[in-house]
């Protein structure tokens, strides 16, 4: 189990390395993927799958670990995005329990619907940019990179079950 | 009073008060945890130097790759040495008319306090995060300190240093929406020095985020022109006299309005910064 966790603080960590050097070559409009983001909306997304029993404590380790690469690779105060991970944490789980019946199959819109507004919710309150069209570009950058994460994601989980 | 009073402990209470508890030991250990933010992000840089600066040159490598393709062989190449050449070009007009003017004697005052003799300390860019800050791989152990300039070979701006740590700085680039220059636009080689207009036009450049800035408060009535250069200024000693910046593009003039804004195409480009320099002599 511990194994697991690991793995995820690497790929947080990596991600965050490769989101601000690799990636920043990569921008569109000066606009870049957040790879830290993305992976942790994924997580709390599919963090109770195929089980529909919510694990607060996992979300609160998913925000926590993802706030501190952010706030590190940052030059803001730690802890801003560990306050921010945790409130669209929170509230992304509690939509998903309240949106979602019990024989739902993790559809990939209703993943982008809601990573769509926790992605706004996520830079309004870190107020890093402002709405205009280099948003508009950044979340359609995001939504694209995010879609690659999710269907890679859900076909590992699909294997995994299989095989247990 | 009363509602304390009849405040008890129950299972709901118990879940309410572990809320509570673990929110104020949360904000305890943030709050401690940044008055140690100095050394952690120190280590964090030390420990990822190696793997992020293999990234920022992988991620040179494979956009100039890619600007290849794009560009059918070797004319990104040839665009780049031309960019950089027409670069030197600005600068030593720059630099020229920086000469002629400082022989006048209104202009003593101003440029005695400019060094144009820098002392340059070369450093390796390791990223770039989504405030349009830049890293760069070394901080006070090397003689850095905050608000010194970064240029490049080429003496366009690309910033100033805004946080210091031991081993690694972060520069504020002049994208970032916090950032303001002064900025004069520069004058053209065939400029007459007994014309009529005026001969300074003055301006600021602020940062819009996303690697882009636009100018602004430059007089409604001063005629400037789409590729004119912007050069820095001595009016605020923030930057050194003369460093490039970028040209004006898409003026906008609207007569209600005292000033006029265009965009700027910045000179400074992310695809050449692997190696910048720092002015560590220069003073504000």
């Amino acid at each position: 189990m511990w194994k697991k966790y690991l793995i995820i603080v690497i790929l947080f960590y990596f991600f965050a390395l490769l989101q601000n050097s690799f990636l920043a070559h990569f921008n569109i409009l000066g606009t870049a993927p957040n790879l830290v983001f993305i992976f942790f909306c994924i997580l709390v997304f599919f963090e109770n799958y195929p089980k529909n029993t919510p694990n607060f404590y996992r979300t609160i380790f998913f925000a926590i670990t993802a706030g501190l690469f952010l706030d590190i690779s940052s030059h803001s105060y730690l802890g801003i995005c560990v306050v921010v991970l945790l409130i669209i944490g929170f509230s992304f789980k509690k939509i998903q329990v309240l949106l979602r019946n019990m024989e739902d199959n993790y559809p990939l819109i209703y993943f982008l619907s809601l990573f769509s507004v926790f992605f706004i919710t996520y830079q309004f309150l870190l107020s890093v940019i402002g709405f205009d069209f280099r948003f508009l570009v950044e979340l359609i950058y995001n939504l694209a990179i995010a879609t690659i994460g999710f269907s890679v994601f859900k076909r590992l989980l699909n294997v995994q079950k299989v095989q247990n | 009073m009363a509602r304390f009073k009849n405040f008890y402990i129950n299972k709901k209470n118990t879940g309410l008060l572990k809320i509570l508890g673990g929110a104020v030991v949360f904000l305890l250990l943030l709050f401690i945890l940044n008055s140690f933010v100095s050394p952690i992000k120190n280590l964090f840089y030390a420990v990822s130097y190696p793997i992020q600066k293999t990234f920022w040159t992988a991620g040179i490598s494979s956009t100039s790759f890619f600007g290849s393709v794009w560009s059918s062989g070797s004319l990104s190449k040839e665009n780049d040495n031309l960019k950089n050449e027409n670069q030197k070009l600005l600068a030593q007009v720059a630099t020229l008319q920086s000469i002629a003017q400082a022989n006048k004697a209104q202009s003593d005052v101003s440029e005695s306090c400019q060094d144009t003799e820098f002392i340059l300390l070369m450093v390796g860019v390791v990223g770039l995060d989504a405030n349009d800050m830049l890293s760069i791989n070394k901080g006070s152990s090397d003689g850095i300190t905050e608000g010194m300039p970064v240029i490049n070979q080429q003496k366009v701006i690309f910033g100033r240093v805004y946080r210091v740590y031991k081993n690694f700085s972060q520069v504020m680039l002049i994208s970032n929406k916090d950032s303001v220059i002064n900025v004069q636009v520069q004058l053209p080689a065939t400029f007459a020095e007994d014309s009529d207009e005026p001969k300074e036009i003055d301006g600021i450049v602020r940062g819009k985020g996303g690697l882009s800035a636009y100018l602004d408060l430059i007089p409604i009535s001063s005629d400037i022109k789409d590729s004119d250069v912007l050069i820095t200024s001595s009016i605020e000693n923030s930057f050194p006299k003369d460093l490039l910046v970028g040209t004006i593009m898409n003026i906008q003039k609207d007569d209600q309005k005292s000033f006029q804004e265009s965009s700027v195409n910045l000179f400074m480009d992310l695809k050449t910064a692997d190696n910048l320099f720092v002015i560590t002599n220069y003073k504000n």
